[in-house]
């Protein structure tokens, strides 16, 4: 048996799980939560983070019911994600590492996801949809490697829908993205907005600049609601995500997709992603809030199938990085 | 916490740390000593097991930031020594 405890920090939220041969003994989480027309500051976070991470660490352990000394590997994410809560986490990391006698390994918090994903859902060659407030990627397996078939190139679509609740000052509790879906699902029109995928990549930088323009004149004349402008910002970014997955399926010839991040626990998105691979005969697999948002699990699965084979991170080369790409990892678990 | 200003007019800081144990200040040491400071930073900062760090710095600003973020580092290693030591043996 191999046990792994894991510690998330890299944005908003702050979570430590213990996975034991792909079950999730625990997995306590906490997220700073800001008021509404305020996003989360690096310092900020950091400060959350560090009130409340060792609390979180005895819960995650008393929760399994397991002590120091069961446990075989202590992971942490390594990057990418904002450099002050990264470090906060990692700090707490090495040092129980070190007073527990055991090897520490930094996990690339992408791949957390992605390893996540298939622990659950037990889909065996996905296509990933990986979306997130940080990160927008579609990737796929190949020779030892995540590739990046699409992705962002600007901000994440998590952040244009985060930053959209701002202008709109939705609440940020539970999250801004789960209350724009709430709200969207009582729009009856559709606005048309930028649409912006450009060969395997999108932007979206674009669409929240013309929503932020427009949205304040559109409601004040009385023209929309703010549940029409959640709901038509909603297809529209989702529009795209669906286009591009598909793109990169058609390529791979992959017949399952994988929606992994934050963002994918939106069961509109989820829905159509779903119709688009019906059309294909192809399968959608995809985990609810617990799973998709981050959190420990997800960097102990990670790090259980890097530790077994054979990854450790030395201390001096336990630095954190703010940039990480999926594709710098060599997938040294799968076939 | 000494302060002074060294040659080239670059100021530089001195702190010491005491430790219970040997033992705790080289697990303190590898916990705080990674992450390195932004290279163009102008400022550089040494970490020695004997409980001792130098900080060298073009300018007090960036010496504040830096010690400032080391001590909140340094509580945060401490406070888990406190919740989750001693040291297993070996």
């Amino acid at each position: 048996m191999t046990v792994v405890i894991g510690f998330e920090g890299s944005a908003n939220k702050i979570g430590v799980g213990i996975v034991r041969d792909g079950e999730v003994l625990s997995n306590p989480r906490r997220t700073y939560v800001t008021p509404p027309g305020q996003g989360f500051l690096p310092s900020e976070t950091a400060r959350h983070h560090r009130a409340v991470i060792l609390t979180v660490l005895q819960e995650a352990l008393d929760e399994a019911a397991i002590t120091p000394a069961d446990i075989d590997c202590v992971a942490y994410t390594k990057g990418p994600g904002m450099g002050a809560p990264l470090v906060t986490v990692a700090l707490v990391a090495r040092t129980v590492a070190q007073l527990w006698g055991k090897p520490l390994l930094g996990v690339n918090h992408c791949i957390g996801h992605i390893e996540m994903g298939r622990l659950i859902t037990h889909a065996s060659d996905p296509t990933v949809l990986y979306v997130s407030g940080g990160n927008t990627q579609v990737i796929a397996y190949s020779e030892r490697r995540y590739r990046i078939f699409g992705e962002t190139i600007d901000i994440a679509v998590g952040n244009c829908l985060d930053r959209f609740a701002r202008v709109l000052k939705i609440s940020n509790d539970p999250s801004p993205g789960y209350n724009i879906e709430q709200m969207a699902k009582k729009g009856t029109q559709y606005i048309e907005l930028p649409y912006a995928v450009k060969g395997m990549d999108v932007s979206f930088s674009g669409i929240l600049s013309y929503v932020e323009e427009a949205a304040h004149k559109m409601l004040d004349s009385g023209n929309c609601t703010a549940e029409d402008l959640c709901f038509s910002l909603q297809e529209t970014l989702f529009s795209m995500l669906v286009e591009i997955t598909e793109r990169a399926m058609a390529h791979c010839g992959s017949q399952e997709v994988l929606i992994v991040g934050g963002v994918g626990c939106n069961l509109r998105l989820q829905e159509m992603m779903d119709a688009m691979c019906k059309e294909r005969g192809a399968k959608l697999f995809a985990t609810d809030e617990r799973f998709c948002i981050d959190n420990g699990a997800m960097i102990a699965q990670a790090g259980w199938e890097m530790f077994r084979s054979g990854h450790v991170t030395k201390m001096p080369d336990s630095w954190i990085t703010q940039r990480y790409r999926t594709d710098e990892v060599e997938v040294t678990w799968r076939d | 916490c000494r302060i002074c200003v060294a040659e080239r007019g670059a100021i530089c800081s001195n702190l010491e740390v005491p430790f219970p144990s040997e033992c705790l200040a080289s697990i303190a040491l590898n916990s705080l000593a990674p992450d390195r400071e932004p290279r163009r930073g102008g400022i550089t900062k040494e970490l020695l097991v004997t409980g001792s760090v130098r900080w060298t710095a073009d300018e007090a600003r960036v010496l504040r930031v830096s010690v400032g973020s080391f001590l909140d580092h340094l509580s945060l290693v401490l406070e888990t020594m406190e919740a989750f030591g001693p040291p297993a043996e070996q």
